[in-house]
């Protein structure tokens, strides 16, 4: 390990170990970032084999990850959408965000978010240490730097550069960029628009900081996003405001672009305005398309709708699929991902991964969707796009006839809830003599000097100075060497002090459910209570409480029927640990090898009787274990003698008598009153009676079976969903071996 | 005025801003989408142009932190510093100048010279020709 090695004390991350947070907080003050700059995916032009796919619109595999459930039908499939995708991760505690980050990461999220804490935006100057966070987190060196640190061991585990991403608005913002061009971070919003509208922040010091910040940005690659979707989510009726997002996003694209920025490097936030049960598509698309012509020398960061999601995941989820159908087509060069449970709490673990799920499952569905589908301009939509245009336009020109930006904004032109031309009145007006640090922007003297790069407008460089840091030796973004670390300020809210309480819990040998934070015991009930709804929210409550749930709260409550019941959710605590030391854990079965297990069939001709039993006529899952198609066990030799449906157990132990077969199959769905443990139970008896228990194998199947009825119900193996045909192969021989009934 | 008067001339001004917008769409009506583009890119280049102005002739306490950052400043002695020569009038050299012209004058290392500075203001006394 030497000085300037990129990850010291760190070696590459483990799959089965869990990334260790302290080894990420330890020997930062030398951690440099691995790079610099935004990262796109690597999308191959002519598509992608995978499985038995082509698919048309996909970005390269990656090296280790998770794919959706069903990728077990499909070789395990897990296709990467050609978007970036982005998950917003701030719980308030970074130090165990980074391990949702590696979560989100392995199941296809490459741009990491991290929202700041409640007013930082008002704090003029850096924070530094790693305080607790409200809402976000406390951007600083410290949290980025390890925050950076784990993403590099992460994008070198899943094999895909990740983009990190924080915010570079409030009255520190020239300061935040320098510091995030420092360290590495790769993303940022910027627009000052937001810092007057949404932060009061004065409007004079947010736009001269904002050239700065955003002249800084472009010195290190960082890819910008605006703050223009806020509009939509902030006034009422947010598909009536789109001229007005048009004018917000082309005055900060004009805005970056003149302070230095390449328009590659600037990206629209931009968010269907509607959700359902409206006809989102009628709003929505032509939306849609409408910008993408008009900012088409932009990309677009396509984030999913917030404004109208409550309580109910399962209708986020669904909205958001319809989202991310409208970014399919139309373009996104980043797909946002907004958790489902955001409107009812702070984001928790896995619902950032089932936001990445949605989108990963909608792209794979629709992928190449333009080439099968096209959009029909000539009807309405090309015509709603371009009265969109038209509005916007005509937003713009009556800014011009109002004196420019700042007296319309002084006017309160905007984030009124009508549509432009109309209004409503209820704009955001902000005063230029007034916010948040009014008064202190400050004129350049004709002999005003930075003595460092990237910075933006007047520059008198000294006589025989050729570049601006020349005159000191190098500024930090020349020689990061020059960078000053500083640990914490406040030694009492540390990472290092949250960390210590819960290292038990971490990579000790104590285990508690999880929401956000290690150890945090947030646990979520899902209840069917069959009364109205003022009931069924207390009683859901008393339930929970006697459950040993501390602090429980209702935070969904669907209605089924008035009377009749509702869907109720519960958040509590678990007050208690459990110790893995006293879990015991199922041993898990090692399987004779394939030809090991064909040669042991050959050999001793290996024939079995099988059906199903009892009343019982369901015989698809017996036939998947039988059948070669399916590989079922006569691929690997044994013949069968199938039986049928509903077969007595009487008529099963003759067939296997008469045919001298070593194994009987039996399959039981049904399991009302425990009738499929009787039918096994039953079996053992009746082969006993017969006096050939000791040398035929018994083995039974079905749905609601499990490896461990066995024992209990005397036969020698049971097997429950999933089962597949080696499976059963490898339980006779190994059942036939074990009795000395054949070698090996 | 009663508040009925007021809002009918309100509703008077709402009247003409929606004929002039009306009136606009009408002269743009027979502009192709690729020229309705260009006018809505014309008038936002319009409208920054004078605010890209403003920002490069001036500067902000949170530019003057952020060049000393790039100066290899602690973010700690970024605000004394700044605080000093804004009250010294100064802010408008620039504060990193500023602290080069320390540096140089009193032989002092860059950080040196900041430190300086936000601990003892008066340092500044006679910089740049006597101004204070």
């Amino acid at each position: 390990m030497t000085a300037g090695d990129p990850r010291p004390g760190l070696g590459p991350l483990a799959e089965n170990s869990k990334l260790d947070v302290e080894a990420v907080l330890t020997d930062l003050a030398d951690y440099r970032p691995a790079r610099k700059g935004w990262t796109w995916r690597d999308v191959p032009a002519d598509g992608l084999d995978l499985g038995p796919f082509h698919y048309r619109d996909m970005a390269a595999p990656l090296r280790r990850g998770i794919g959706l459930p069903a990728a077990k039908y499909f070789d395990g499939v897990d296709p990467q959408p050609s978007c970036v995708i982005t998950s917003e991760i701030a719980s308030g505690r970074f130090e165990d965000d980074l391990r949702r980050m590696r979560m989100a990461a392995w199941h296809g999220a490459d741009h990491l978010m991290v929202i700041r804490t409640t007013g930082q935006s008002h704090i003029d100057g850096l924070m530094e240490g790693t305080p607790e966070g409200t809402g976000g987190v406390p951007i600083t060196r410290k949290q980025i730097r390890a925050s950076r640190k784990a993403c590099d061991l992460i994008e070198d585990e899943v094999g895909r550069p990740i983009n990190f991403h924080s915010y570079v608005s409030g009255v520190a913002g020239p300061e935040v960029a320098v510091l995030f061009a420092e360290e590495g971070v790769n993303g940022a919003h910027q627009d000052p628009q937001y810092n007057v509208l949404y932060r009061n922040i004065n409007m004079y010091r947010s736009f001269v900081d904002a050239a700065e910040a955003k002249r800084v940005m472009a010195g290190a690659g960082i890819f910008q996003i605006d703050g223009a979707h806020n509009a939509n989510a902030t006034a009422r009726a947010g598909w009536l405001v789109l001229p007005e997002l048009m004018v917000q996003h082309g005055l900060n694209c004009a805005f970056s672009v003149a302070a230095g920025l390449p328009k590659e490097l600037i990206g629209l936030s931009t968010v269907p305005p509607n959700a359902p049960p409206a006809p989102k598509l009628w709003f929505d698309l032509p939306y849609a398309v409408a910008l993408r012509d008009v900012f088409a020398d932009y990309k677009m960061r396509a984030q999913q709708n917030t404004r109208y999601i409550e309580a109910d995941v399962e209708e986020a989820i669904r909205t958001h699929t319809i989202d991310t159908l409208i970014s399919m087509l139309t373009s996104a060069d980043i797909q946002s991902t907004i958790t489902p449970d955001e409107g009812r709490n702070v984001p928790w673990h896995y619902n950032n991964v089932r936001a990445i799920q949605t989108v990963k499952q909608t792209w794979a569905a629709l992928d190449g969707i333009k080439e099968l589908v096209s959009l029909n301009l000539s009807g309405p939509l090309g015509e709603m796009a371009r009265d969109i245009k038209e509005r916007a336009v005509g937003f713009l020109a009556e800014i011009i006839d109002a004196g420019g930006y700042f007296a319309a904004v002084e006017a309160g032109f905007f984030v009124d809830s009508a549509r432009f031309p109309e209004r409503n009145g209820d704009g955001i007006a902000r005063s230029g003599a007034g916010g948040v640090a009014a008064d202190t922007i400050v004129p350049r003297d004709p002999d005003y000097y930075a003595p460092v790069c990237d910075h933006f407008g007047a520059n008198t460089l000294p006589e025989g100075v050729a570049k601006a840091c020349d005159s000191i030796g190098g500024c930090t973004l020349c020689d990061p060497d020059k960078i000053v670390y500083l640990d914490e300020l406040d030694p009492q809210d540390t990472a290092e002090q949250r960390l210590a309480a819960t290292r038990d819990y971490r990579s000790g040998h104590l285990l508690r459910p999880e929401a956000e934070w290690a150890g945090d015991g947030v646990a979520l009930v899902q209840l069917m209570i069959p009364d109205r709804a003022e009931l069924a929210r207390e009683a859901a409550l008393a339930m929970a409480r006697r459950m040993g749930l501390t602090d429980p709260e209702v935070i969904n409550l669907q209605v089924l029927q008035p009377a009749e019941g509702c869907f109720v959710e519960v958040k509590g605590k678990v007050g208690f640990d459990i110790d893995k030391r006293q879990l015991t854990i199922p041993t898990p079965v090692v399987l004779l090898p394939e030809d090991e297990l064909r040669a042991a069939v050959k050999t001793h001709e290996i024939t079995v009787v099988a059906g199903t039993v009892g009343e019982d006529e369901h015989s698809v899952g017996l036939r998947e274990i039988l059948d070669i198609k399916h590989g079922g066990i006569e691929k690997y030799g044994v013949r069968y003698r199938y039986l049928g449906t509903s077969v007595p157990l009487a008529k099963m132990v003759d067939a296997a008598i008469e045919t001298g077969a070593q194994a009987i199959l039996i399959s039981t769905i049904i399991s009302h009153n425990d009738v499929h443990r009787a039918m096994m139970t039953k079996l053992a008896e009746l082969c006993t009676e017969r006096g050939i228990r000791d040398r035929v194998v018994l083995i039974a199947g079905g749905t609601q079976v499990s490896r461990d009825m066995a024992a209990e119900t005397g036969l020698d193996a049971t097997f429950g969903r999933g089962t597949t045909g080696i499976q059963v192969v490898d339980a006779i021989v190994t059942s036939l071996r074990a009795r000395g009934l054949i070698d090996g | 005025m009663t508040d009925e008067q007021t809002e009918t001339v309100e509703q008077s001004g709402t009247a003409q801003r929606i004929a002039r917008f009306e009136q606009r769409r009408r002269d743009d009506a027979a502009l192709s989408d690729e020229a309705l583009k260009d006018r809505f890119w014309e008038l936002c280049d319009q409208l920054v142009e004078p605010i890209v102005e403003l920002a490069r002739t001036h500067t902000s306490p949170s530019i003057e932190r952020s060049v000393l950052l790039r100066m290899g400043i602690d973010s700690r002695t970024t605000h004394g510093v700044v605080d000093a020569v804004h009250a010294a009038g100064l802010l408008g050299k620039g504060a990193g100048h500023v602290v080069l012209k320390v540096a140089e004058r009193d032989g002092l290392p860059i950080r040196a010279a900041a430190a300086a500075i936000a601990t003892d203001p008066t340092v500044l006394t006679g910089l740049f020709g006597g101004r204070r």
